[in-house]
């Protein structure tokens, strides 16, 4: 094999999940009608937000080699704050700051607060005190759930100020700002995984912790800062949900975390960490809501959404587990 | 005689109530190369942890170029200049050689005042170590998963040369290792040692040990059960020493 070909071909495994999107999206266009139209693909690309952040975070410890079950509840119990504070009925308080835009800061700095807070709290348990990340974090997932319902009395709160909303409704070549919050996340936690020391680091955390602690790196700072970071992450997720909902309901965004794990392992990363990239997991996300917006659009029963995506994650690991056999070929 | 690098002075180590060292006491010199002999269980894998950081004595006390030493992490180790090969390997295996070489010691440039990895200068100075040992890997962007056992020993060798340090550690460093490698890998240490840098080789074939070593330390039950200068001894000496048949030559040496 002369070396372009095994090059190309290195390409081609390395972003597989962009050419699935591509080919997918292709065949919906030609199938599905009214599929092919930029309000469509702003359409995808607009309702996977909130996932897509959600994606972020959760991407981020699992490629350094952990878990985070806590994303889903923890966004909603950043909405929740955002949504108690900020909204004007139900349980809302209605808390007025002036000028408006200050409520802007100060609703993301309370979502990203709670988030890090409970990402903090993850990291110290499964990093000083040496316990499972899967268990620490499904007590987070339940305790946290929780609280959203303690604090909100299974109510909801309703009507969220304007000058917050004003971010869902605001549009910038055809995508709400919302939705560039989201791709910007990705450009700059992608530029961080791939191009800093402290991403190298996950990654090689994720691929041998003892290998990284013997040669020096502060391995149980670094798995803080990621725990942290996804924490926060889920927090601006939240932030995203109640502005895209106009306030917070008890069981805001249940489910949620299924899709996401969904969006991570169909964008390429491993379970056993050190393997991904957020690209992929972009492409995942988006994937997913292409699949969505053409279930839509052919009017089938959303139940079905459910189905096709079970079917999607099974066929990304048997893609996988395919893509390492052509690997172990070419070396 | 010049001031030792490094001196161990009695340390212990306890696993609850199971001694694994009992007290260790022995000196390494400047581009001296030491061997570490003993039986399984004998201890020196715990000891080579204690020096370069891994794990702390529970008595006893070290020191390091005639200071007080104690690392609590591998970091404070590597800091003071002390670099360790372990006998499981080191490498992560699921990035490529440059990122490997350079682990916790990236080459990065400031844009917009973030630090970011400068690969380029990075695989520049990868290309240039490995060529100088004679080690041919056909890509360093290849992730290691996809090298040999013997390219990846060759990567961990060539790293230690490379950052050199004051002392290096060495825990069975050529298990995976052909004859020839092995002759190579004997011949870099000889190369660091020349070049002021102690040398602790953890080793169970003795031929190597008396290739490379000038002395010969033997830890046997936690505890030193021989120091010998390599030319004042034989095989069979040092055989006795590690099953304890003899106490020929034992003690540390004055």
């Amino acid at each position: 094999m002369s070396p372009r070909t095994r090059h190309s071909l290195e390409f081609v495994l390395d972003n597989l999940v962009w050419f699935m999107l591509v080919f997918v999206l292709a065949v919906f266009s030609i199938f599905i009608p009214n599929f092919f139209q930029l309000g469509i693909f702003a359409n995808i690309i607009e309702a996977s937000s909130v996932l897509g952040v959600m994606s972020i975070g959760l991407a981020l410890v699992i490629i350094a080699g952990h878990m985070d079950l806590s994303v889903e509840s923890v966004a909603a119990l950043s909405a929740m704050a955002v949504g108690i504070m900020f909204c004007s009925s139900g349980i809302g308080l209605g808390l007025q700051l002036h000028p408006d835009w200050l409520m802007v800061p100060v609703s993301l700095a309370i979502a990203l607060a709670v988030g890090g807070i409970i990402g903090i709290i993850n990291g110290f348990l499964i990093v000083r005190l040496k316990m499972s990340a899967f268990i620490i974090t499904l007590a987070s997932y339940i305790w946290v759930r929780g609280l959203v319902l303690v604090v909100s009395g299974g109510r909801s709160a309703q009507d969220l100020a304007p000058a917050i909303r004003w971010f869902g409704i605001q549009r910038l070549a055809g995508l709400p700002l919302t939705a560039w919050i989201a791709v910007s996340c990705f450009v700059v936690f992608s530029l961080i995984l791939a191009k800093t020391p402290f991403g190298r680091h996950l990654v090689m955390i994720g691929g041998n912790e003892t290998a990284t602690f013997r040669a020096g790196i502060r391995v149980n700072r670094n798995l803080i800062i990621a725990f942290v970071l996804a924490g926060a992450i889920a927090g601006l997720a939240g932030w995203l949900l109640a502005i895209r909902t106009s306030g917070a309901t008890a069981n805001l965004g249940v489910g949620l975390l299924f899709n996401a794990f969904a969006a991570v392992v169909i964008g390429g990363v491993s379970l056993k960490g050190g393997v991904g990239t957020l690209p992929g997991v972009y492409a995942g996300v988006l994937l997913l809501s292409a699949i969505n917006t053409a279930i839509n659009l052919m009017g089938l029963p959303a139940n079905f959404t459910q189905v096709i995506h079970g079917l999607l994650v099974l066929a990304a690991v048997l893609l996988d587990a395919f893509k390492q056999t052509i690997r172990q070929k070419l070396a | 005689m010049s001031e030792p690098l490094l001196v161990l002075d009695n340390v212990a180590k306890n696993y609850g109530a199971i001694q694994a060292l009992r007290g260790i006491s022995f000196s390494i010199r400047r581009g001296e190369v030491v061997a570490l002999l003993g039986d399984n269980g004998a201890g020196k894998s715990t000891l080579v942890k204690i020096i370069a950081g891994g794990l702390e004595p529970t008595s006893g006390r070290m020191l390091f170029e005639g200071k007080e030493f104690l690392a609590r992490s591998p970091a404070e180790a590597k800091a003071a200049g002390i670099e360790t090969v372990y006998q499981d390997l080191s490498l992560c295996t699921n990035v490529d050689v440059v990122a490997n070489f350079f682990m916790g010691r990236e080459i990065t440039r400031k844009v917009l005042g973030v630090p970011v990895l400068d690969e380029r200068a990075m695989e520049a100075v990868v290309a240039k170590a490995l060529a100088n040992a004679g080690t041919r890997i056909p890509s360093l962007r290849t992730k290691v998963e996809h090298l040999s056992g013997g390219q990846r020993q060759a990567i961990e060798l060539n790293r230690f040369v490379h950052w050199g340090g004051k002392l290096v550690l060495l825990d069975e460093p050529f298990a995976a290792l052909g004859v020839e490698q092995t002759r190579r890998g004997l011949d870099m240490i000889r190369q660091v040692a020349s070049q002021g840098i102690g040398v602790v080789i953890i080793t169970h074939i003795m031929q190597q040990a008396f290739q490379v070593a000038d002395r010969i330390v033997v830890i046997r039950q936690g505890v030193v059960a021989g120091d010998v200068a390599r030319n004042k001894t034989s095989p069979d000496a040092v055989i006795n020493m590690i099953t304890g048949e003899t106490l020929a030559g034992a003690g540390p040496a004055s």
